[in-house]
């Protein structure tokens, strides 16, 4: 892997606009998720029936105590998206590297050995690909139960399916190539051919797909959240104040425009992230626009 | 022609055994759910034994293998079984509530596929000048929101504040629908009602829009990066080179090469948009199958949820294998001469 | 007057904020009816001038110099409407790859007749005069052609169809881009027969391009030579052939292989042919870094294009001296029959076959499995050049692959120095096949890891299980094979991408040595290669051979090269050998069919023999190609 940080290509990856804006973004995601204990002024659960419903402290009638307002049962609206910040990155970090591990070593054995593991695989990855993933995430989380590791699992088992597709077109391009056959006449180990020539060639898409990925997890989680069936009651997520606000819609329209805008900025993030990512690590679209 | 048929034909035969996975896994998965199914359609005073007699009288009392068999030879006949909830056949149910769901989705397709296309055209159109940088960080942004949050933000903007469109349900309260084949639109122009058929149209509006608007930008950045791919190849520049103008280079040259990928993608992306008409349903408490499905599911209405989820991926194989007939038609090296 | 004129016509680039003449000065008159020939290698500019013609230059180039007129009229700045009645109709072109000429999605019908009814022609008559013009380039059934797609045709029933479409508007000038460049060797000889056919039935004034000299000869009333962008040589063909006036014209004759004459050795130039960052930095002559025959005065001044015979120009300083210095060189001794001593063959080969699976349905029989290799059969001894040459679909490709195991048999025995090593799965006859055996693969561009460094390409051999050696055991034996193969020694620094298609080669060869195989197989390692760049990496094979006591499996297209390199040859033709023996003896007397049909297609050494009608004579009439 550190070979790959070496290559020719890794420099550019740093000075794409895309890159750096969705870095950013990214980076203070996970900040705030990190650090909400100490950021959030008070804590998320504190129903306070006297103050529900206030508007934003910018606002009239607002109290600047509670800076984004308080929801219908008078929690503290940044208290709470700061602790939905720690929910949905937990969630985008397991969730896509669990399938990218499931995905990615599946791809590259099938791709790589063909014959019937692909055949075998592939009759999986068709049949779990006949689901809508909303619909088989939904049946899946109500067998789990409630949970972020099992909305976690949930996401790997639904989306590992996309990574296998995507990199086993890849590996079996790069299969083909001659330094793989070169590899294979020196009398090199399958697996060591695999681990040597054919991943750095595929990091840098798993890399990018990675971080879509993350934006996609982000999203099934809200999703989730938002019908009522990924964290405990006594957790604060951003679909979960979705789901909530859309009661109060007509008094305050700020308790459901703020988190909505929180998973915009999040799955922009990682979305800007994968694509400059996407630009920069494949060299044909490297030339073709520009950047 | 014989080759559509062919490939209708290859896609039924295979959509057999994954259907057939496809239920077993439902059926196993759904019987892990850590709750009763039973013990929210039970009045709380029941007897032990009434209990265990509804629960024969229901067949869960016998191993699962058995369950299932029996389901599936059920199922073969059309019998879905009876909605622990409602009481009534599962068959029917679907049938009550499929054609509001295909509607909405086919409304939703068109408009991505719209958006999708004429967006990509754009986006190439504009390639190399400033407002490519624009126009791509718009459908950046427009693909990092949901669809669901599309349709909040839609009913926020266009149902509530501005107050153009309605948002809730299918039909306003003051008509009574109409019912022939059950899609709305159809049965409205059967019975020469237009009125009615403007206003179902108005209702669709808001969900179909958010639908197709949150699933088109892969469509629009697939279209783009195929014509950048196939304005690169050699006959594109051949055709110049015989004096064809850039226009009919476009219509006639590029665009029926680069559709084939970007049709790929957009099977994919149908899908997914079907599995997403179950939240904006839920959201603009549209009564179509995904309404069904969520109740069910908190409810813990194994029946319902076994056959919905079954009829989701039918919808998704048929799907995929329209696309697939579609690619046929368009791509002459698949054809066999 | 003349239909095509360039005057002192210059192309720049503004490349880094220089500006770098890509085509510097070039002057030609191309008369109605006239076949000019341009020849150089690739990066010459050859194509720049096919791209100037029709004003579609890429972008950052632009005509910054000098005039190009057609039938009077400027070309340069054109106006876009003007240009587009020009092409196709008084202008055309033939181009270089015909497969992917054609729109994939169209029929050739839509095609043609989108371009007769461009031409002016009403749309009921083109289906009609489409199969006119397809019968005239000899096109069986054509009507049945004009519903198919360009993926049901062959790559030369492609470009007879290119051709067909390019005289259709019965064009004044008709500029083929290497037109023959991708085809078999025989179907060359027929593509060459029906544009000359063409030519002379309208009259047409042509412009070809080709990296062939020999080729060109034949074919053209003139001849420029292109080096770097700069015409070195222009004159008719045969007395710029026969009596060159320029040292580098002279140098592409002593560095072509040869198929008749004496075998020679091949002039290898130094280094390569400048590319664009480099033309800037140049003064003087552009050829004098790599010329045989250079002065002090060549570096200093740019030689001027002087007439140096009626009709014959040459850009040099010294033009007499190029007939008188550079003589032709030794001639090569002996081609190493195998000695008695080596009885053992290195490779022994027996009744092998290979059937490729076509994708099936499950109701479908076994028949429609694609024959690959059908019962070949010949040994391989120590020190032993063979050659086995074929066109594309022969199998060579394959009996190459089997025998270095990366396809597995369906019938037939593989033995290695005297172990059978037929069966693939086996570890045993694995590890000897990794010690004995080596490949050197066509295709620099995928033969080469680009995340790799060329070090830790060419010691690969070295890098992991039982055979895995300390670092600086390696970074030493880097050095001594990039030594070996000619490469100076920061280059085990660079990445792939930062070589040369010669140089990637090279490493390819390193690569293949470097476990001290007794046997290589060559894969067509010089095809798509400049002469020059082949020329060294020919006389680094011959070098090895002597030194290293290393045998060689060469598969190529190309029989000169074969007859410079190969003591033995074997002719393939579908999948079986048809003839086989020392390659002296089969090319003077040839005794099957196909392999006459073979050498007749080359083009001669001898001016004085008809090529282009010799071929056409149907030397192939007997076989069903």
């Amino acid at each position: 892997m550190a070979r790959f940080f070496a290559s020719p290509g890794a420099g550019r990856v740093l000075t794409s606009p895309h890159v750096i804006a969705g870095g950013l973004i990214v980076a203070a995601v996970f900040l705030c998720a990190l650090f909400a204990p100490w950021l959030a002024p008070h804590d998320p659960e504190d129903q306070n029936l006297i103050v529900r419903l206030l508007p934003p402290a910018w606002m009239a009638g607002g109290d600047p105590a509670y800076l984004f307002g308080t929801d219908g049962l008078g929690r503290c609206v940044l208290s709470r998206l700061l602790y939905g910040a720690r929910v949905a990155s937990y969630v985008a970090i397991v969730a896509s590297f669990g399938a990218m591990l499931l995905g990615g070593v599946l791809a590259h054995i099938a791709g790589y050995f063909g014959g019937r593991t692909d055949w075998l695989i592939g009759r999986m990855v068709d049949v779990l690909m006949s689901f809508p993933p909303v619909i088989l995430s939904l049946i899946l989380i109500t067998a789990l139960g409630v949970g972020v590791n099992k909305v976690a699992l949930a996401i790997v088992l639904v989306d590992w399916t996309r990574f296998y597709r995507v990199l086993r077109s890849e590996v079996l391009t790069v299969v083909q190539r001659d330094y793989v056959a070169a590899a294979r006449l020196l009398g090199y180990s399958s697996s060591q051919i695999i681990w040597r020539e054919v991943l750095p060639a595929t990091t840098p898409l798993l890399i990018t797909l990675l971080s879509l990925e993350m934006g996609i997890a982000v999203v099934v989680e809200t999703i989730l959240s938002f019908i009522g069936l990924s964290v405990e009651a006594n957790v604060s997520a951003w679909g979960v104040m979705i789901a909530d606000a859309r009661n109060y819609v007509h008094q305050t329209a700020w308790n459901l425009v703020l988190p909505i805008l929180a998973v915009f900025l999040t799955v922009l993030g990682f979305n800007l992230l994968g694509d400059g990512l996407r630009r920069t690590l494949d060299p044909r679209l490297a030339l073709r626009v520009g950047r | 022609m014989s080759d559509v048929v062919r490939v209708l034909g290859q896609r039924f035969i295979a959509a057999v055994p994954i259907l057939l996975v496809v239920s077993m896994l439902l059926f196993a998965v759904l019987r892990m759910i850590p709750v009763d199914p039973l013990a929210l359609s039970v009045p709380p005073n029941a007897t032990i034994e009434e209990i265990d007699k509804i629960r024969h009288d229901m067949g869960f009392d016998r191993p699962i293998a058995v369950q299932y068999v029996v389901w599936l030879q059920n199922t073969v006949h059309l019998d879905f079984g009876r909605s622990i909830q409602h009481r009534d056949s599962v068959a029917g149910l679907i049938a009550e509530t499929l054609p509001a769901t295909i509607e909405l989705a086919l409304f939703a397709i068109v408009i991505a596929s719209a958006l999708g296309l004429a967006g990509g055209l754009y986006l190439f159109h504009l390639r190399g000048r400033p407002g490519e940088v624009v126009a791509d960080l718009a459908s950046t942004a427009i693909m990092s929101l949901p669809e669901f949050l599309w349709g909040l933000l839609f009913i926020l903007l266009f149902g509530v504040a501005l107050d153009w469109l309605p948002f809730i349900g299918r039909l306003s309260p003051a008509f009574s629908r109409p019912v022939h084949s059950g899609f709305l639109l159809i049965d409205a122009l059967i019975d020469r009602r237009f009125d009615i058929f403007f206003d179902a149209l108005k209702h669709m509006i808001l969900p179909a829009f958010a639908l197709g608007l949150s699933f088109s930008p892969p469509i629009m950045r697939v279209l783009r990066s195929s014509l950048h791919d196939v304005y690169a190849e050699d006959y594109i520049q051949q055709a110049r080179l015989r004096g064809i103008g850039e226009w009919r280079i476009l219509v006639r040259h590029a665009t029926k090469n680069a559709i084939l990928p970007t049709l790929t993608l957009m099977g994919v992306q149908f899908s997914f948009l079907f599995g997403g008409t179950l939240l904006i349903e839920v959201i603009y408490s549209y009564p179509g199958m995904g309404n069904l499905m969520v109740e069910a599911v908190r409810n813990a209405d194994l029946p319902v949820t076994q056959a919905v989820g079954l009829v989701y991926c039918i919808a998704v194989l048929f799907i995929n294998a329209v696309v697939d007939a579609i690619y046929l038609v368009l791509n002459p090296k698949l054809r066999r001469r | 007057m003349a239909l095509l004129e360039a005057r002192a016509l210059t192309v720049s680039l503004d490349l880094a904020g220089q500006s770098i003449q890509v085509l510097r000065k070039v002057n030609f008159a191309l008369a109605e009816g006239r076949v000019l020939g341009i020849v150089g290698e690739s990066g010459a500019g050859k194509s720049m001038i096919a791209r100037t013609i029709a004003q579609m230059l890429p972008r950052g180039f632009r005509v910054s110099g000098g005039s190009l007129d057609f039938d009077g009229e400027s070309l340069v700045g054109i106006s876009n409407a003007r240009r587009r009645d020009l092409l196709g109709a008084e202008i055309a072109f033939v181009p270089q790859e015909p497969l992917t000429a054609l729109n994939p999605v169209l029929t050739i019908g839509q095609q043609f007749g989108e371009h007769l009814a461009r031409l002016g022609l009403a749309r009921a008559l083109c289906g009609a005069r489409a199969i006119e013009l397809l019968d005239a380039v000899h096109l069986r059934s054509p009507a049945t052609l004009l519903s198919q797609y360009p993926h049901q045709l062959s790559g030369g029933m492609c470009q007879r169809v290119l051709i067909a479409m390019a005289f259709a508007g019965q064009p004044k000038l008709v500029v083929a881009d290497e037109p023959t460049t991708a085809l078999d060797v025989i179907v060359q000889a027929r593509i060459m027969r029906i544009m000359l056919e063409m030519t002379k039935r309208h009259r047409t004034a042509v412009i070809f391009i080709t990296h062939d000299l020999r080729l060109a000869t034949h074919v053209c009333d003139d001849i420029m030579v292109l080096y770097a962008g700069v015409p070195v040589e222009i004159g008719p063909a045969k007395q710029v052939f026969g009596a060159p006036r320029h040292p580098y014209t002279r140098c592409l004759q002593l560095t072509t292989p040869s198929l008749s004459a004496a075998r020679r050795e091949l002039i290898a130039l130094p280094d390569r042919m400048p590319d664009l960052a480099e033309f800037g930095r140049i003064t003087g002559c552009r050829f004098a870094p790599r010329c045989p025959l250079r002065q002090p005065r060549c570096d200093a001044e740019e030689p001027p294009l002087v007439e140096v015979a009626p009709g014959h120009r040459s850009a040099c300083l010294f033009p007499e001296r190029t007939g008188t210095f550079i003589q032709e060189p030794p001639i090569v001794t002996g081609l190493a029959a195998a000695s008695a001593s080596d009885r053992d063959a290195i490779l022994r080969i027996e009744g092998l076959s290979k059937k490729f699976r076509r994708q099936r349905r499950f109701w479908r029989r076994a028949h429609d499995d694609v024959v690959a290799v059908h019962d070949v059969s010949f040994e391989l001894y120590p020190r032993e050049f063979v050659g086995i040459v074929g066109e594309s679909g022969s199998g060579k490709t394959t009996i190459g692959r089997l025998s270095v195991g990366l396809d597995e048999p369906t019938a037939g025995r593989i033995m290695l120095a005297g172990r059978d090593v037929t069966d693939v799965h086996n570890a045993k006859s694995r590890a000897h096949r990794v010690a004995t055996i080596q490949m050197i693969f066509q295709d620099p561009q995928s033969a080469l890891n680009p995340r790799r460094r060329v070090v830790r390409i060419v010691t690969q051999a070295m890098e992991a299980g039982d055979r895995h050696a300390p670092w600086s055991e390696r970074t030493a034996r880097a050095q001594d094979l990039l030594a070996e193969i000619g490469m100076p020694s920061d280059a085990a620094e660079r990445y792939p991408a930062q070589l040369s298609g010669g140089q990637r080669q090279r490493v390819n060869i390193a690569r293949a040595l470097c476990s001290v195989p007794k046997l290589l197989v060559a894969d067509e390692i010089v095809s798509g290669l400049d002469v020059s760049v082949q020329a060294q990496l020919l006389n680094l094979l011959l070098r090895l051979k002597r030194e290293r006591q290393i045998a060689v499996l060469f598969i190529s297209h190309d029989l000169s090269v074969v007859r410079y390199l190969c003591d033995r040859v074997l002719v393939l033709y579908r999948g079986a050998v048809v003839e086989s023996g020392p390659t002296e003896a089969v090319f003077a007397q040839p005794r099957h069919d196909y392999t006459k049909a073979l050498l007749a297609a080359v083009p001669p050494d001898d001016l004085t023999q008809r090529w282009a009608a010799l071929a056409a004579s149907g030397q192939d009439a007997g076989l069903a190609l």
